[in-house]
C-alpha cells in the first residue's frame, strides 16, 4: 500500500503546484496587454455617459477594485483573496451581473454535455479499435480511414455538418440552445424532455470525433499487445482464446485510460467550440460571447474553470489508473 | 536511405494522404494564376449569392447579334422557373379543398399541375373550410400565372437626350436569345459568394495556403522547440531534465487550448497577423513532442555508440546531432506532421472564437468558418459559405493522418497487417 | 527398454509470411525421447531450433503452419487432432513449453495466482480456487520458490525469479514432455544455475517426465542433457549421445560448430578456435542437394543435386550427410 500512497500523494502535489502556476498564469498574461486595461473597461462601462466626474468615479472605483494603483504581488493578493471568496468580478457586457453567477450555469451545462459524450465516445472507440486489431481482415480496412477521416475533422465541422443534416434538412432535432428557448429552466417532465432533445446533436458530435481518435489508438495498443511474448505462451499452455482476449485488451486499455488523461485538455477544447455551433448554454458559448463582447472579467474566468475542470479531470484519470493498473505500484516501489 | 523511401512509397496509406495533399498544393497554387486579384475583393453586393454562372444583364442586351429561336418548352420553362414552391403550395391546397383527391395533385410536375389548376380554377368557387386569406393568395397565383403567359415583347425605353421623354430603344420578343460567348461579363462563381460578397472558391483556396502555411509554421516552432527541449531533457538528465520535465507535466495538464485564448486575447485583434497568430500556437503545443522526444532519447542515450562518442570527447551537440538525431528523425518527422495538423485545427478553433487572425489581411479557413456562422449561413441554407471549409480542413487533417500511417507502419513494423 | 515419451516422425513445419511466401523452418525432423531422458538441440541463430520448438506443441496458428508428420506423446498422437482437442488436453498437461523471454511472458497486470488459475481451470474447469492455491503452494515451496510471488504481479518480480515462476507455471500440471527453449540465455551466471538446477528438480521429482533443451550454447548442453541434436536450416544433421556428439562429431558442420567453440574439458586446452565460413542458406528456397553443401569443406557434385537421407548407425545416433561415416572419420583425421 506504500507504492499507491506515495503515488497518490505525488499527483495530488502536482496537481496543487498545477493549479497554482495555472492561477498565476491567468492572473499575470492579461497584465501583460500593452494599455491600461482599467482605462479601457471604464470606456465601455462609461460608454454614453457624459458626466465627466460619474467617468472619473468608475474609474477610480474599478483601479481600486484591480488595485491597479498598489504594486504587482499585491494585487495578486487581492485577486487570490477574491478568488477564494468565489468572487470573479462583475461582468462588463451583462454589468452589474456577477461572473461567478453566468460561469456557475455554464459550467454544469459544459460538464453536463462533455463528460458523457467523452467517455461514451472513448467507450465506442476503444471497442471498435480492439475488435478492428483482433478480427483485421476487412472490418479493419474500413475502421482505419473512417477513424482517420472523423478523428482528424475539428469537433465544429462535424457539429455544422450534424446541424445541418439532422436540425435543417431532415428537421428531425432542434438547432440550437439547451433547452426550448420559450421555456423556463424547471425541473418538469417538459423541460426536461426539451433537454433531452437538444442534447443529441452537440452529444453526437462530441462522441463522433472522441470514437476517431480513441479507435486509431487503441487499435495500435490492440495489435502490439496481441503480439506480447505473453499472448503466445498463454497459448501454448492451453489458455482459453477467450481469456487471453481479456488480458490483452485489459492490457491496452490501460495506456489508453492514461492517454485520455493527456489528451483530456484538447477534447475539451474542441468540444467547446463545437458548443457555440448550437448556441448550447455552456462555456464554449460564454466564452465566444465574452471575446467579442470584450468582457475581460468574464474570459478570464471561463478560461480559470476550465483550466480547473481540466486538472481536475486528468487528477482523477491518474488516480483510476493508479488503482487499476499494478505498473504504476511497481514503478513507484523501485 | 532509398530502400526506406522505396518501402514509405510503396505504403498504400501514404501515397493515398501524399496525393491528397499535393493535389491541393498544386490547385491553390495554379488557380490564382488563372484567376489574379485579391481574394479579399468583395464583389457581390449582398451576401451568399449562390454558386452559378453570372450574365451581366446590361451586356446582354446591349449585344450586337440576337438570335430568334423557336423552342416549344421555352414557356413551360420560364413558369416552371418562376412559379414558387410557396405559389404551387397554395395552388395544391386550393386544389385539394376543391374536392381533388390528395394524391392527384403534385406540385413537382409543373405541366400537370397548370392543367389541373386551368380545367378547376373559378375564383367564384369557395371551396369549403377555406379561409378567405387562403382564398385571396390562391387568386394571387391565378394573376400572376396570367401574367405570365402574357407573351409580349418587352420594350426598353431612354429617356431622349432633348425633351427627356422616354424613348423606345429596342424591344425584346420572347424567342430572342444571346450567345453567352458574345456577351461582355460573364463570370462564373463556383461557389458563390460568402457574407462580404467574396468568390468563396478565389477565398477558400487563399485561405487554404493561409492556413498551411500557419500549420507549418506553428508545427515546425512546436517541433524545434519540443525536440530540443525533448533532447536535453533526455540525453543531459539531472537538474536540466528535471526543469524541463516539471514545465512540460505543467503544460500538459493547463490546456493549450486556455493558453491560446489568453494570449490571444492579451495580445489584441489589432496586432494578432496570421504569422504571430501560428507563432502563439507552436509555442503553446511543444509539450507533446517534448515528451515523446525525451522517451526515444531515453532508450537510445546508453547505446554503444553514444558511450563511444562520449569517451570520445565529442562535445554535446554534436553526440546529439550525429549519434542520437539520425535514430530518432523517423520520429521527429511523424511528430511534426500531426503538429501541423494541429495547429491548422488549433487556427479554425482559435478563429471560431473570434480570436484569429485580423481579418482585414489574410483569408483563414477558421475565419472563413467564423464569418459563415456569424451570419448564420448554415441556417440560411448557404452551404456554399462553411462546406466547402469544413471539407477542406478534413481532407488536409485526413491526408496528413494517413500519411503518418503509412510512415508508422514502415517504421513500426509490429503493426503491419 | 524405456518408455518412449515423445516421438517424432518426419515432422514438417513452415511460415507464412505476409508477402505470401512460405519459409521451410522445420523439414522432416525425426527422434525419440525415452521417460527420464533429455534431448539438447543446438545450432546458429536462425537455423529453426525455436520453431522446432513451437512446432512440437502440435498447436498452430499463423504464421506457423503444419505440413506434414507426426507427433506422438507417451503412445497417444497428437497431430490431426482438433485444435480445441489439443488445446484442452494435450498443451500444459501433456506437453508444456518454457519460452526465451521470460521477462515478457507473463501478463504484467495479472496476479501470478490468477493465471495460474486461468491455466488450471483451461484443463479442469471444476477445480475450485482453493485447491488451485494450496496445489500452487505446495508446487512453489517444493521448487524453492516463494510462495508470495503467488499474490505478486509480473513486474514484481525480479528477471531470475520471473523465469523460475514461469518454469513453475508451465509444469504446474506436470507435462510428461518440457519443451525449454533457451530458458537461461538472457540471465545471469546465478540465475542460469538456479534455472537448471530447477529443472533438474522437476525431473528428480516426477514433474516431468522428459525434456527438450534448446540452446545455442553447446557446453550448457552437454552438461545438462543426455543426447544432443545439431540442427542445421530447418533439419537434424547429426544426434546422439551427448559425449559423442560433443567429442566424436561425425557430420561436416557438427563438426565446425564444436571446434567453434570451448568446450571445458581436459585435453581442449590445446584446440584451435575455428569459425565456419559463409552463412546458412535462405529457407524460402532451400537449396535442392545438402542444404550445408554450399558452406562444407568436403562437398563434392553430388551433393548438390540429390536430397540427403538421414543414416541411423545405431545405439541413436544418426547423420544427416552422403558421405559414409567411417569416410568422413579418415578425412577428419587427416586434418
Amino acid at each position: 500500500m506504500k507504492g499507491y500512497s506515495r503515488y497518490f500523494a505525488k499527483k495530488f502535489m502536482w496537481f496543487f503546484i498545477t493549479l497554482v502556476f495555472a492561477i498565476i498564469l491567468n492572473f499575470v498574461l492579461p497584465r501583460l496587454m500593452p494599455g491600461d486595461p482599467v482605462q479601457a473597461i471604464t470606456g465601455k462601462i462609461a460608454a454614453g455617459i457624459n458626466n465627466q466626474t460619474a467617468v472619473q468615479k468608475i474609474y477610480r472605483e474599478f483601479a481600486e477594485k484591480f488595485g491597479t494603483d498598489q504594486p504587482m504581488w499585491k494585487q495578486f493578493l487581492l485577486y487570490l483573496r477574491n478568488l477564494i471568496k468565489g468572487d470573479l468580478g462583475v461582468s462588463f457586457q451583462q454589468y452589474p451581473r456577477p461572473v461567478s453567477d453566468i460561469i456557475k450555469s455554464a459550467a454544469l451545462w459544459t460538464i453536463g454535455l462533455q463528460l458523457p459524450a467523452i467517455i461514451v465516445g472513448w467507450l465506442i472507440g476503444n471497442l471498435l479499435g480492439a475488435l478492428a486489431a483482433y478480427i483485421r481482415k476487412g472490418f479493419d480496412k474500413i475502421l482505419v480511414p473512417i477513424s482517420l477521416f472523423l478523428g482528424g475533422l475539428p469537433a465544429f465541422g462535424m457539429a455544422v455538418t450534424l446541424l445541418v443534416l439532422f436540425g435543417i434538412t431532415w428537421k428531425i432535432l432542434p438547432t440550437s440552445g439547451g433547452y426550448s428557448f420559450d421555456m423556463v429552466p424547471a425541473l418538469t417532465g417538459q423541460f426536461i424532455a426539451s433537454v433531452i432533445e437538444h442534447y443529441w446533436l452537440p452529444f453526437f458530435s462530441i462522441v463522433l470525433i472522441s470514437i476517431g481518435g480513441q479507435a486509431i489508438g487503441m487499435r495500435s495498443m490492440s495489435i502490439y499487445e496481441l503480439n506480447a511474448d505473453y499472448v503466445k505462451y498463454s497459448r501454448f499452455l492451453g489458455v482459453k482464446d477467450r481469456k487471453i482476449v481479456g488480458y490483452v485488451f485489459r492490457n491496452a486499455m490501460l495506456p489508453q485510460v492514461t492517454g485520455l488523461a493527456l489528451s483530456i485538455g484538447t477534447m475539451i477544447g474542441g468540444a467547446l467550440v463545437a458548443e457555440t455551433i448550437f448556441s448550447y448554454p455552456g462555456l464554449g458559448s460564454t466564452v465566444l460571447k465574452a471575446i467579442t463582447g470584450q468582457d475581460y472579467p468574464l474570459i478570464s474566468a471561463v478560461t480559470l474553470i476550465i483550466t480547473i475542470m481540466v486538472l481536475v479531470a486528468s487528477f482523477a484519470i491518474e488516480i483510476i489508473v493508479g488503482i487499476i493498473d499494478p505498473r504504476i505500484k511497481a514503478a513507484q516501489a523501485e | 536511405m532509398k530502400t526506406t523511401f522505396r518501402q514509405i512509397f510503396r505504403q498504400a496509406n501514404f501515397v493515398i494522404g501524399f496525393s491528397i495533399i499535393t493535389l491541393i498544393l498544386l490547385v491553390i497554387t495554379i488557380y490564382p494564376l488563372f484567376n489574379p486579384g485579391s481574394p479579399l475583393q468583395m464583389i457581390g453586393q449582398g451576401t451568399f449569392f449562390k454558386p452559378g454562372t453570372y450574365v451581366n444583364i446590361y451586356d446582354s442586351l446591349d449585344t450586337s447579334k440576337v438570335y430568334t429561336l423557336r423552342l416549344d418548352d421555352a414557356a413551360a420553362n420560364r413558369i416552371g422557373k418562376k412559379l414558387l414552391p410557396a405559389d404551387r403550395e397554395t395552388m395544391r391546397a386550393w386544389l385539394i379543398a376543391f374536392g381533388l383527391p390528395e394524391e392527384s395533385v403534385q406540385i413537382e410536375y409543373t405541366d400537370d399541375l397548370l392543367q389541373l389548376w386551368w380545367n378547376s380554377y373559378d375564383e367564384n368557387v369557395r371551396p369549403q373550410g377555406m379561409t378567405s386569406a387562403a382564398r385571396k393568395a390562391a387568386a394571387r397565383v391565378d394573376a400572376k400565372l396570367a401574367g405570365l403567359y402574357n407573351m409580349e415583347s418587352l420594350t426598353i425605353t431612354q429617356p431622349d437626350e432633348t425633351t427627356g421623354e422616354p424613348a423606345q430603344k429596342m424591344t425584346v420578343s420572347e424567342t430572342d436569345y444571346v450567345n453567352v460567348s458574345d456577351i461582355a461579363n460573364v463570370r462564373v462563381l463556383p461557389l458563390g459568394t460568402d457574407n462580404f460578397g467574396r468568390d468563396t472558391l478565389k477565398e477558400l483556396l487563399a485561405a487554404t495556403a493561409t492556413s498551411l502555411k500557419i500549420g507549418l509554421l506553428a508545427g515546425c516552432i512546436a517541433t524545434l522547440v519540443g525536440l530540443a527541449l525533448g533532447l536535453f531533457a533526455g540525453y543531459v538528465g539531472g537538474i536540466v531534465d528535471d526543469i524541463i520535465m516539471f514545465f512540460a507535466n505543467l503544460f500538459t495538464v493547463i490546456p493549450g487550448f486556455v493558453l491560446l485564448i489568453l494570449i490571444s486575447y492579451s495580445i489584441g485583434q489589432e496586432s494578432r497577423g496570421a504569422t504571430t497568430v501560428a507563432v502563439v500556437i507552436g509555442f503553446t503545443s511543444w509539450v507533446w513532442t517534448t515528451r515523446s522526444v525525451r522517451a526515444q532519447v531515453l532508450s537510445l542515450r546508453n547505446r554503444d555508440h553514444v558511450n563511444l562518442s562520449k569517451l570520445s570527447g565529442h562535445s554535446l551537440i554534436r553526440i546529439l546531432v550525429t549519434d542520437i538525431l539520425p535514430y530518432i528523425a523517423s520520429y521527429v518527422v511523424m511528430a511534426l506532421i500531426l503538429q501541423i495538423c494541429s495547429g491548422i485545427l488549433s487556427e479554425a478553433q482559435l478563429s471560431m472564437l473570434g480570436l484569429g487572425p485580423k481579418t482585414t489581411e489574410v483569408p483563414t479557413l477558421g475565419l472563413m468558418m467564423f464569418w459563415g456562422m456569424q451570419y448564420t449561413a448554415h441556417l440560411n441554407g448557404a452551404w456554399w459559405a462553411y462546406f466547402p471549409v469544413i471539407v477542406m480542413i478534413a481532407l488536409i487533417s485526413f491526408s496528413l493522418n494517413l500519411m503518418n500511417t503509412g510512415l508508422d507502419q514502415v517504421f513500426n513494423p509490429q503493426l503491419r497487417s | 527398454m524405456a518408455k518412449i515419451m515423445l516421438d517424432v516422425k518426419e515432422l514438417s513445419t513452415k511460415y507464412i509470411t505476409r508477402f505470401r511466401e512460405d519459409v521451410y523452418a522445420v523439414d522432416r525432423v525425426s527422434f525419440q525421447v525415452e521417460e527420464g531422458k533429455s534431448l539438447g538441440i543446438a545450432g546458429e541463430s536462425g537455423c529453426g531450433k525455436s520453431t522446432l520448438a513451437l512446432s512440437l506443441m502440435g498447436y498452430y496458428f499463423a504464421p506457423l503452419h503444419y505440413i506434414s508428420g507426426s507427433i506422438i506423446i507417451d503412445g497417444k498422437t497428437i497431430t490431426g487432432m482438433a485444435p480445441d482437442d489439443v488445446r484442452k488436453s494435450v498443451l500444459g498437461t501433456e506437453i508444456a513449453y518454457i519460452p526465451q523471454a521470460a521477462m515478457n511472458a507473463l501478463n504484467p497486470t495479472q496476479k501470478i495466482i490468477r493465471f495460474i488459475e486461468d491455466v488450471i481451470q483451461a484443463h479442469d474447469s471444476n477445480m475450485s480456487r482453493k485447491d488451485i492455491y494450496d496445489l500452487a503452494r505446495e508446487r512453489f515451496e517444493i521448487l524453492n520458490l516463494p510462495a508470495d510471488v503467488l499474490n505478486k504481479h509480473a513486474v514484481e518480480l525480479s528477471g531470475g525469479m520471473k523465469q523460475r515462476t514461469v518454469i513453475a507455471i508451465s509444469t504446474i500440471l506436470s507435462p510428461k514432455v518440457l519443451i525449454a527453449d533457451e530458458p537461461s540465455s538472457a540471465l545471469d551466471v546465478t540465475s542460469q544455475k538456479m534455472v537448471i538446477k530447477m529443472i533438474f528438480d522437476l525431473m528428480r521429482g516426477g514433474f516431468i517426465k522428459s525434456m527438450i533443451f534448446i540452446t545455442h550454447e553447446l557446453p550448457l548442453l552437454y552438461n545438462v542433457t543426455d543426447d544432443i541434436a545439431v540442427m542445421y536450416a530447418g533439419q537434424f544433421v547429426e544426434k546422439g549421445g551427448a559425449e559423442q556428439t560433443v567429442f566424436d562429431p561425425i557430420h561436416p558442420y557438427s563438426r565446425g560448430l564444436m571446434r567453434s567453440i570451448i568446450v571445458p574439458e581436459a585435453g581442449t586446452r590445446e584446440q584451435k578456435l575455428e569459425a565456419i565460413p559463409g552463412t546458412p542458406p535462405n529457407l524460402k528456397k532451400p537449396p535442392s542437394g545438402c542444404r550445408f553443401a554450399e558452406r562444407c569443406k568436403y562437398a563434392y557434385a553430388q551433393c548438390y543435386v540429390s536430397d540427403v537421407a538421414f543414416t541411423n548407425v545405431g545405439d541413436g545416433r544418426g547423420y544427416r550427410c552422403v558421405h559414409q561415416m567411417d569416410r568422413l572419420k579418415e578425412v577428419y583425421g587427416r586434418d
